[in-house]
């Protein structure tokens, strides 16, 4: 270990993280005229570095200490992770669904999992704003099951082949659809660019036609000042004596030399597994079991959306490759209804029409995995025309046993591993069996002539420092501030109590607009 | 015949850096095995097996350069690794690749008393199936359907995961950022 530590000149907000919820952080606080610093990991990486290659696109991906996992619905931290400038928000794909009301009222409406400590209502004005300044394409007269919520700023991106097939057979069924609500401008937005719908969404958009982090909020925190500073891994949280109080945090720099980095406030924004990983590594005389820990809940409720692709062949050539990759239609029918199936509960969406390339995990080769030699080519020959593909995201229940603890192995800077335990229970599993028999209705109804589905894995990452009303049932307040330290801030998908069954990224930032603008408007009693 | 980055990008998209002596070339997997350029990670038996295997999992692989494009990506931090593996939660790469292609060599030998390599297509598509199914005994490396998988997928990625991949199934590439350097 280096003995050696330099202690930097402090600021006023230290950020851990350089995604998506660090960004609208670092943006708002820096325009406020707060000194801004964050601490990414990873490598610095610009758009001009995304190019257009499922190979070349694995370098998003996750790159730092391992995680453990166990269960029978494991995190797949690795996959959903990001790496680099910008974390996971530079291979999302933008899809940006709201939750709904019901799924703020877990806990009440149904006497499962948890409660959030807000309500829609009081979340809606963050998504109405995010939505303006991002430039959401969609249409919401045809989200026939959208909350409330302002009319998309920019119109829906257009339906291509495959989506047209799949559509039918939902219709057929008397089921409904509508373009997915995207983070994707459709036509040029606010100085960024129209979508030119080529499907390469997973290895990073870099004309800044997808909301990525580096298309938006990062570039306007350093146009305020705020600065990322690479290679910089965070390997302890700092708190004063008392505990009341963090006062900045050590990191290891590119150099490898071990250095503090002094703050008067902390945001932990990197993502729902490090952030546990981090704060139970923090552990200290005035918090035994873990930085802001009293609870006893930081790591728990880790939850991922269980999901399943239905795959089809059509007689019609479906363009496949074409449009995003994270699809072109939704159908949200029922969502509302948790426990409308028998022994199942959740709700759950469909993802239609996904742009799929020829290799990868979510390529047209692995939709097939049994298949190989002269009957993989005769396959790869028809699938590129005339395959079709929905995935399934259904709700994961908060569960406390699901968790994130520290292993007895270290990385290479000494700090334990996070281990990840991740199972789902029967009524969850009930759920995906019943959408993967209606997602093959459908994909019948629309006259495929072959059909078959995906192993079931998990889309997303949340939990592991949930947000309550006290430190009885949850890590921090609805501001993502910690219950036990008030000059430390949560932020990202880890706060979220419950996960409905839609893509965390449009409420990540509409919660972390809520919270910043908390915090810069509290920054005298806070800091 | 000399390949240039030129004719490298166009023909390939996978560029790799590759060093021969003093000098650093940059080439495809494809290229690099066509002027024999010398493996790092992978010795020649491991090559051979490894060779025989993705091409009868995904035809074409073994001239697409299947063995230096894993040979040249073991060669890396596995942060900067191209490998689908990356994905899949195993911490040591090399020792994946070199257990796994051990023990399938192992069964060839067990089932049928011949190396990988010299088995009849019939024998080698049922010892794949086998693989597949992980209905393999006495199988001491990486579990054997997450082997299969891997291998594969890596086959696929130097078979259609390029340009040229995709003009084999006639997709259009349509790059915003052509694949055209390391980064």
């Amino acid at each position: 270990m280096n003995a050696k530590v330099t202690s930097r000149e402090k600021v006023d907000l230290l950020i851990v993280g350089s995604g998506a919820a660090a960004s609208v952080f670092a943006a708002k606080a820096a325009q406020a005229g707060k000194q801004v610093l964050m601490l990414e990991a990873g490598p610095a990486r610009g758009l001009q570095d995304l190019v257009s290659s499922q190979l070349w696109a694995r370098r998003l991906k996750w790159g730092g200490a391992p995680v453990e996992e166990e269960g029978n619905l494991t995190l797949g931290h690795n996959f959903n992770s990001g790496w680099g400038t910008g974390g996971s928000s530079m291979h999302h794909y933008g899809v940006w669904p709201r939750l709904h009301p019901g799924d703020f009222r877990l806990r009440t409406d149904h006497g499962k999992g948890l409660d959030w400590p807000l309500q829609y209502r009081e979340l809606r004005p963050y998504y109405d704003r995010i939505q303006e300044e991002v430039g959401l394409s969609g249409d919401a007269a045809a989200e026939k099951w959208r909350p409330p919520g302002s009319e998309y700023p920019l119109p829906a991106l257009p339906v291509f082949p495959q989506g047209q097939a799949i559509a039918a057979g939902f219709k057929a069924l008397g089921k409904h659809t509508a373009p997915i609500p995207l983070a994707i401008n459709s036509r040029p937005y606010k100085n960024r660019r129209a979508c030119i719908y080529d499907g390469w969404c997973d290895a990073g958009c870099p004309i800044g036609a997808l909301a990525n982090a580096q298309a938006l909020y990062l570039p306007q925190a350093r146009a305020a000042g705020g600065r990322i500073l690479h290679r910089a891994t965070v390997t302890r949280v700092l708190a004063n004596k008392k505990g009341n109080k963090v006062i900045g945090v050590e990191y290891r720099d590119a150099e490898d030399r071990q250095q503090v980095q002094l703050a008067d406030v902390v945001v932990l924004a990197a993502f729902a597994v490090q952030n546990p990983r981090l704060l139970l590594a923090s552990a200290n005389p005035a918090h035994p079991q873990g930085l802001a820990n009293s609870s006893g809940l930081v790591g728990r409720y880790m939850m991922t959306h269980p999901a399943t692709s239905i795959y089809g062949l059509f007689k019609q050539e479906t363009q496949p490759h074409l449009g995003p990759t994270g699809g072109q239609l939704i159908s949200q029918d029922g969502y509302d209804n948790k426990a409308a199936i028998k022994n199942a509960f959740g709700s759950y969406q469909w993802l239609i029409a996904n742009a799929l390339k020829p290799n990868d995990l979510l390529g047209i080769v692995n939709t097939r995995p049994d298949i190989f030699g002269r009957a993989l080519e005769a396959f790869m020959q028809r699938a590129s025309r005339s395959i079709g593909t929905m995935v399934f995201v259904g709700e994961d229940l908060p569960l406390a046993q699901n968790r994130i603890t520290l292993s007895q192995h270290k990385d290479q800077y000494g700090v334990p591993l996070a281990r990840a335990v991740h199972n789902i229970q029967a009524p969850t599993a009930a759920l995906c069996e019943h959408a993967v028999a209606e997602g093959t209705a459908v994909f019948k109804a629309a006259g495929a002539e072959q059909v078959w589905q995906g192993p079931r894995f998990g889309m997303h990452i949340m939990g592991g420092t949930v947000m309550g009303t006290s430190a009885d049932n949850s890590v921090t307040n609805r501001y993502g501030q910690c219950h036990d330290i008030d000059n430390l801030f949560i932020a990202g998908p880890g706060l979220f109590p419950s996960s409905g069954a839609v893509n965390p990224t449009f409420t990540l930032h509409a919660l972390g607009l809520l919270a910043v603008e908390f915090m810069l408007r509290e920054w005298g009693s806070i800091a | 015949m000399t390949t240039t980055r030129r004719s490298f990008i166009k023909s390939s998209g996978l560029a790799l850096s590759y060093t021969l002596g003093a000098q650093t070339l940059l080439l495809s997997p494809a290229a690099a095995r066509a002027k024999k350029l010398p493996l790092r990670r992978l010795d020649a038996a491991h090559a051979a097996s490894l060779e025989t295997l993705a091409e009868a999992l995904v035809p074409g692989a073994r001239e697409a350069g299947i063995s230096h494009y894993i040979d040249s990506q073991l060669q890396r931090e596995p942060e900067d690794s191209l490998l689908m593996i990356r994905y899949l939660g195993v911490a040591d790469h090399h020792t994946f690749y070199v257990d796994g292609l051990k023990s399938i060599e192992r069964q060839a030998k067990s089932r049928y008393r011949k190396s990988l390599a010299a088995l009849k297509s019939q024998q080698t598509d049922e010892l794949i199936g086998a693989l597949a199914a992980g209905e393999v005994e006495n199988w001491s490396g990486p579990p054997a359907g997450l082997f299969y998988f891997v291998v594969r997928a890596d086959a696929a990625d130097v078979v259609y995961g390029t340009p040229a991949g995709f003009e084999r199934l006639d997709i259009p590439y349509m790059p915003h950022i052509a694949p055209s350097r390391p980064w």
